[in-house]
């Protein structure tokens, strides 16, 4: 063997900071590199750790609703419906009709709000500044309902044990409705800012491919499995709140990679818009809130509940010992286990790759490390 | 709980292959589950998934029971896309108890058992890189335990990385 | 063909750039300009909390049940009540409450009986030391005042 020249490439160990505009939160990836090529990476997490699931032993059933927004906090409805049909399930009660369909129209809301902050902070991550700004314009028409509805516009605190807390204000269904009209031409417009782009196809195509299979073993769900080509939804699969009366479909992609990502969630906001539409024109009347007693003692034991969040499957086990307080509450958190797959994806890719890699997965630290 | 008897052909396959390695066949709310001693879980989870088709792991977390001997309840839950059917697995483990790792069965259980060695301090016995996760590394002491008061902090952690004394 | 012009005119890339252009309309402006122009909240909105009084008599509503420091999941309500011999009701002495730790969840307005508590639609909380967050029962029935500035 000769002797190592100047020429000749070691490894190089880069630490990609908990302080990073890339790495959506406060994420600490350090890459194994050979040059430019990636060749293994770990991922450092707990920065945000703020013991969610301790708090949660020691506070009552109604008062921990408002920390569980705080998980994921992009997609704060979606949280509060999975632990409201977990502690529902568990005191075997279920919401009116006019609450779900309610719910249905918030957490689709919450879905294309979710998706439009994935849009606009993956795009920028790649260097397609502009979508950032037309994203998040969107996203203030959906908050802007938000705070009409329940008060705030992230943190919402929307739901309530056995139905709402609030009656919906005038004009909701008409404001939902132009929302949506105004919104369809929107996803039109990101497309043709984007889909046939040559710079973000070169970039996209063939980078972090995540086949079906490893998307099984690895435990991935949501638009990452679905873009692997496993047509799986939980809100097709495992009905809840009433998916089941509202008729939209399943997109999927081909090949598992960036790109297919990207068209999966496009279209899964223009099915988002679908649904908000049929349930808009047929919310019931009647009460909006079961009967449900004011002080929440549900009888000793365990129950896991979870639904299709923006992100993947969003669970909760909760276990009961019959008093006040919850025993267990155990969050199954999308994007911690769909992280774990980075390392899969970014070997043997480049440096710059991995910054759109972490951009697909549509990671939220607050879920990462509750 | 108020749990009642679970009975298909799921369970007799499995009562027929496991014998009395599995304690109890129950169903509580419609979700079912399965008792099991700690040593078999492994191969049962590895019978759900050539077998039976449970081949996504959805979570592994435990729970902690301080005022009985066997502490720790370790739990399982596995989905099957084919039968679209949710079953959870659960073990009780003494203090100190090592169980084998998933992760030769399903590749999530890599970070999902460290987050439990984490929070509760239960090892698993051939995990490739068992350490912690979301607590700094030198952190002492297992949070969600039940002895781990909420106010609890690492004094000496505070001492010697922040350099102060702790405000508690 | 048609593909390599599309290649080499960089026709994606233009078509892109078209619906840039198309917003540099001045009538696509969304920026509002804060603190000049302060925008109009709703209705609901949980900000900042406010002690009501009674409008015509001018005393307070509160009935010093505790209901909302029972309910709050930070704990961060301290409701003092005194008996009053003659009436036999409890009368309300000091009420704090501690908003650097509260989180705006709404669970104390939803719990007062009498709609005394109510969260308002003020959202300018800063002050300038910790101490300062801590409200008391004055500051609470009048409301923060903010610094208004003048152009």
């Amino acid at each position: 063997m000769a002797d190592p020249t100047f020429l000749d490439s070691t490894e190089l160990v880069l630490n990609m900071g908990p302080q990073h505009p890339s790495t959506h939160g406060v994420l600490r990836v350090i890459l194994k590199l050979d040059g430019e090529k990636v060749l293994g990476t770990e991922c450092v997490i707990g920065y945000l750790h703020r013991g969610v699931e301790k708090i949660g032993e020691n506070r009552t059933y109604q008062m921990f609703a408002p920390y569980v927004d705080r998980t994921d906090y992009v997609a704060s409805v979606s949280n509060g419906l999975g632990y409201c049909l977990a502690v529902e399930k568990l005191l075997n009660v279920e919401a009116p009709p006019r609450a779900q369909a309610v719910r249905v129209i918030l957490t689709e809301l919450n879905r294309i709000s979710s998706h439009l902050v994935w849009l606009g902070t993956h795009c920028l991550d790649i260097g397609a500044i502009t979508p950032l700004f037309y994203t998040f314009r969107e996203r203030e028409m959906i908050m802007d309902i938000y705070e009409k509805y329940c008060g705030a516009r992230l943190t919402t605190h929307a739901f309530r044990i056995g139905g709402l807390q609030y009656e919906l204000y005038e004009g909701f269904e008409q404001e939902c409705r132009d929302l949506c009209d105004w919104f369809l031409p929107r996803v039109d417009e990101y497309e043709q800012l984007l889909t046939g782009n040559r710079i973000l196809v070169a970039r996209m195509t063939n980078v972090g491919v995540l086949t079906a299979e490893d998307c099984k073993a690895y435990g991935v769900t949501g638009p990452m499995l679905r873009a692997a080509g496993v047509p799986w939804d939980l809100r097709k699969a495992q009905p809840y709140s009433g998916y089941e009366q509202y008729e939209f479909e399943i997109p999927t992609g081909k090949n598992g990679d960036t790109y297919d990502r990207y068209l999966v969630r496009m279209e899964e906001m223009r099915q988002s818009v679908r649904i908000i539409r049929q349930a808009a024109d047929r919310i019931p009347d009647g009460p909006i809130m079961a009967k449900v007693p004011k002080v929440i003692k549900p009888p000793v034991g365990e129950v896991y509940v979870s639904i299709e969040a923006p992100k993947g499957e969003l669970g909760y086990l909760i276990v009961s010992d019959g008093s006040t307080q919850p025993y267990r509450v155990r969050i199954r958190p999308p994007s911690f286990i769909n992280l774990q797959s980075l390392d899969k994806m970014a070997r043997g890719a480049l440096v710059a790759d991995i910054v759109a890699i972490i951009g697909t997965i549509d990671i939220v630290l607050g879920e990462v490390d509750r | 709980m108020a749990a009642t008897p679970w009975e298909s052909e799921l369970t007799q396959a499995l009562a027929a292959r496991f014998g009395d390695e599995i304690l109890e066949f129950s169903s509580y709310l419609g979700q079912e589950f399965l008792v099991a001693r700690p040593a078999a879980v492994i191969p049962i989870l590895e019978w759900l998934k050539t077998e039976a088709g449970f081949d996504y792991l959805v979570d592994i977390t435990a729970v902690d029971y301080p005022a009985r001997a066997e502490r720790f309840e370790l739990f399982y839950i596995l989905y099957s896309f084919a039968r679209n059917q949710r079953i959870r697995i659960k073990t009780n483990l003494p203090d100190g108890g090592r169980p084998a790792t998933a992760t030769g069965v399903h590749l999530t259980a890599n970070w999902l058992e460290r987050e439990v060695f984490d929070m509760f301090g239960i090892e698993f016995a051939g995990h490739p890189d068992l350490r912690r996760i979301l607590m700094p590394e030198e952190w002492q002491g297992h949070p969600l335990r039940k002895d781990y008061s909420i106010l609890t902090q690492d004094q000496a952690w505070v001492r010697e990385n922040l350099g102060i004394e702790s405000a508690q | 063909m048609r593909k390599l012009l599309r290649r080499i005119f960089l026709v994606d890339l233009v078509e892109g750039l078209l619906v840039t252009f198309r917003y540099q309309h001045p009538k696509y402006i969304t920026t509002e300009q804060y603190p000049a122009e302060r925008p109009k909240v709703a209705e609901r909105y949980r900000g900042a909390p406010r002690l009501n009084n009674n409008p015509e008599t001018g005393e307070t509503l509160c009935i010093a049940c505790n209901l909302c420091a029972l309910a709050c999941p930070e704990t961060l309500i301290v409701v003092g009540s005194e008996r009053n011999e003659q009436t036999r009701r409890k009368e309300l002495t000091t009420f704090t409450y501690d908003t650097s730790r509260c989180m705006f969840c709404g669970l104390c307005e939803d719990a007062c009986p009498v709609d005394a508590l109510e969260l308002t639609q003020d959202f300018e909380l800063a002050s300038y030391s910790r101490e300062g967050a801590i409200w008391d029962r004055e500051m609470l029935e009048d409301g923060p005042r903010p610094t208004k500035y003048k152009y």
